[in-house]
């Protein structure tokens, strides 16, 4: 029962879309350079994804997979389009920034394959908390990615100035996001790696003091 | 020791030498500062390369000296007036980002020293590319002032070299600290390609194919080949980038190649967009030429010893069946 | 000189190195020769008859509904989608297990959308379906050349040496950033 638990849990750190499966990361790498354009990429993202993965769960399942993935990218090409309205009226200046990685979120991995190889075989409950949890893992890693980037290459946060010495102007480019992005990566499963061999340890434990 | 270790040690030897002696010819044009700032960069380096090894629970060994010289290098491509953080930066770059990410010195896919460089491009090209005239003194704690562009800019640019050729044997040129020194640099080839410590196969290649376009292609009617080799860093990257043995394919005919191509493209950008030091960005974006090329070594070397174990196991087959026979046969004589 | 410039030109605008486009599947991709070569395949038909449907989507589909760009090319794809799997089917039967994988893969893909997205957005009035189908099939030739660029070093990164942290992906894309930096610096 808790590893189901921690399995439905597990999409913000255990399991998160970005630095586990490296899913949606073209718009971490690219527009992952500044607070104000995680934000964003965040509304954008969540938006679009939960909507279009509870719409899309409604498709019946005897469909043929060719014919249930295009219904699930028609769906999430439909959901992009009030979600775009709505940036526009709440985040002036965003959907042009963006570009293309604005429209391009709405046929990312999590919706099309994902969702089908994964979600939709859930209890609907579990299946919806299960997305949030996946969501907010991209959540934490763009705006974590966003404000780290931000910080070093511009010497601001969220617009702010902020004293850096020495300001790595690279890391805002497309390859600053790509080398980050690995080294975010990297230490993700480092500490990961540490997490679990330290509950192995604790369970051994456990079960000798339970002998 | 084993007999690998040794011999890794004395080429990190052997290229530490030229190092210095290039670092001195620079404190003799730039004073104290170029050393200190060589002096951070080792520093650096270090602690960074040993952080690392404790973070992937191996231990620090002579062997990773290596680092040292790698910073050395990005030192030595710096101007010596450079900023002590920048430099620091790209030197965690090169220890972190360029080297052990990937495995550290047992499994080196870049040039840490070439990689560094692009970073500092990338994201400090106006400091990087303005020098102090030779014989201007700077402070080891004073800001820079009258800095200029490079011969090397002057030359791609204009077409024109204002330096006799006795300066520019010495290195009274402006330009990156230690690879404008060409008298220093061409015994230091020297000596490293006797001692076999670079790749003379890479090194041959890049300057067979820089003279040779160089020749065909002139970039103004009034360039000369020599001008070539004295700018843009082609010597430097030449010896302490391209021959690198870690890099550079194995075998020579094949890094005669590889180094041929890497002249051949450094120059054509030159003369097309004037890109300074081009010939570091060309050496980066070749890592996988090389590592194909490494990959085909392999695959030949273990066809070789497939090869050769076949028609071991095929001799020993046909001996056997000969001393079976003669066996055979003395027993038959002895029978009779 | 003019060869060297044009495969300058080519990484320069290559959707993977400069905008990160299709970087999960061009780690497939760079895993077996197999994998490439049917990847590699995949990619740019899609991207090859993908930008020509975006060039009739694009002049056909009046400015104010511009919002629904997507949506067409969404439905474009999803027809040439099934219009390869059922020639591919009739084609070669025997094939048809094989190679489907890699049509799966590509299809809807970030290189895919990208580069029909891409495309759009450089074009003006007077684009002509050439230059769609040119920059469609660039696209595809991009894609492989990174993957070939990954495939160089997919032994190596992925070898016992490298940390078990960053062994695979954390490694590749390292590895793909130097490459993108060493292109961004020529630009």
């Amino acid at each position: 029962m808790n590893k189901e638990r921690s399995s439905v849990f597990s999409g913000i750190i255990g399991n998160n879309i970005v630095l586990s499966s490296l899913m949606v990361v073209s718009p971490v790498i690219i527009c992952g350079d500044t607070l104000k354009n995680a934000a964003a990429l965040v509304y954008a993202f969540s938006a679009i994804t939960f909507l279009s993965v509870l719409i899309s769960s409604f498709v019946p399942k005897k469909l043929s997979y060719t014919v249930k993935v295009i219904i699930y990218a028609i769906i999430s090409s439909l959901v992009y389009i009030p979600v775009k309205w709505a940036a526009q009226e709440f985040f002036p200046g965003a959907v042009e920034r963006i570009g293309i990685y604005f429209p391009l979120l709405a046929v990312n991995s999590l919706i099309i394959f994902r969702s089908e190889a994964e979600l939709y075989k859930l209890p609907k409950n579990r299946m919806i908390i299960k997305l949030i949890f996946y969501i907010l893992g991209f959540d934490a890693v763009m705006l974590t990615t966003g404000f780290i980037r931000e910080l070093f290459a511009y010497g601001t946060i969220n617009g702010r100035i902020v004293d850096v010495s020495t300001p790595v102007i690279g890391l805002a480019q497309p390859f600053g996001g790509f080398i980050f992005l690995g080294l975010f990566c990297g230490l993700y499963r480092w500490i990961r790696s540490i997490v679990i061999s330290k509950k192995e340890e604790i369970r051994g434990d456990a079960d000798v003091s339970g002998k | 020791m084993t007999k690998t270790a040794r011999k890794e040690r004395l080429i990190w030897l052997d290229i530490m030498i030229t190092l210095v002696a290039l670092e001195l010819m620079s404190c003799f044009y730039y004073g104290l500062r170029s050393i200190v700032l060589g002096g951070v960069c080792i520093a650096v380096s270090l602690i960074t390369e040993i952080l690392c090894l404790r973070l992937m629970n191996r231990q620090f060994t002579a062997d990773d000296l290596t680092c040292t010289s790698d910073a050395l290098i990005i030192a030595l491509m710096m101007p010596a007036t450079m900023d002590y953080g920048i430099a620091g930066i790209a030197c965690v770059f090169a220890v972190v980002a360029a080297k052990n990410v990937f495995g550290g010195r047992r499994n080196i896919i870049f040039s840490p020293a070439a990689a560094a460089y692009i970073f500092m491009l990338t994201s400090w090209e106006k400091k990087l590319l303005l020098y102090p005239q030779p014989h201007m003194r700077t402070g080891i704690f004073d800001e820079p002032e009258g800095l200029v562009n490079s011969v090397s800019y002057v030359y791609n640019t204009t077409g024109k070299m204002n330096y006799t050729d006795f300066e520019l044997l010495m290195g009274n040129f402006s330009g990156p600290a230690g690879s404008v020194s060409i008298l220093m640099l061409l015994i230091g080839a020297a000596m490293l390609i006797l001692r076999r410590d670079i790749s003379a196969g890479a090194f041959l290649g890049t300057i067979t194919g820089t003279a040779f376009l160089s020749y065909i292609v002139p970039a103004s009617p009034t360039a000369e080949i020599r001008y070539t080799f004295v700018t843009n860093m082609v010597l430097f990257a030449a010896v302490y980038i391209i021959s690198d043995r870690r890099i550079a394919p194995k075998k020579e005919y094949y890094a005669f190649f590889y180094g041929l191509f890497i002249a051949v493209f450094s120059y054509v950008i030159v003369l097309t967009t004037g890109k300074e030091n081009a010939i570091v960005i060309v050496s980066v974006l070749f890592t996988p030429v090389s590592l194909g090329i490494k990959n085909l070594e392999k695959k030949i070397e273990l066809a070789h010893i497939e090869a050769s174990e076949t028609a071991a196991e095929n001799f020993s087959a046909v001996d056997t069946t000969v001393i079976e026979n003669s066996d055979e046969k003395t027993e038959d004589t002895s029978n009779e | 000189m003019f060869l060297v410039n044009e495969l300058i030109a080519l990484l320069a605008a290559n959707l993977i190195l400069t905008q990160a486009l299709g970087t999960s599947t061009i780690f497939i991709a760079a895993g077996s020769r197999k994998n490439l070569v049917g990847t590699a395949f995949m990619i740019t038909v899609f991207t090859f008859t993908g930008s020509v449907c975006a060039y009739f989507a694009d002049k056909l589909l009046p400015e104010k509904y511009s919002d629904f760009k997507l949506l067409i090319y969404v439905i474009s794809i999803g027809i040439l989608y099934v219009i390869l799997l059922s020639a591919f089917y009739f084609i070669s039967r025997n094939n048809f297990e094989n190679s489907r994988k890699y049509i799966h893969l590509s299809v809807f893909n970030c290189a895919v959308m990208g580069t029909l997205l891409t495309v759009s957005g450089k074009a003006s009035e007077n684009s002509s379906i050439t230059e769609y189908m040119s920059a469609g099939l660039e696209a595809g030739i991009g894609f492989i050349v990174a993957a070939l660029i990954l495939t160089a070093a997919y032994r190596k990164l992925n070898s016992s040496k490298v940390p078990a942290a960053f062994r695979g992906f954390p490694a590749m894309i390292i590895y793909l950033g130097i490459i993108s930096m060493a292109v961004y610096s020529l630009i």
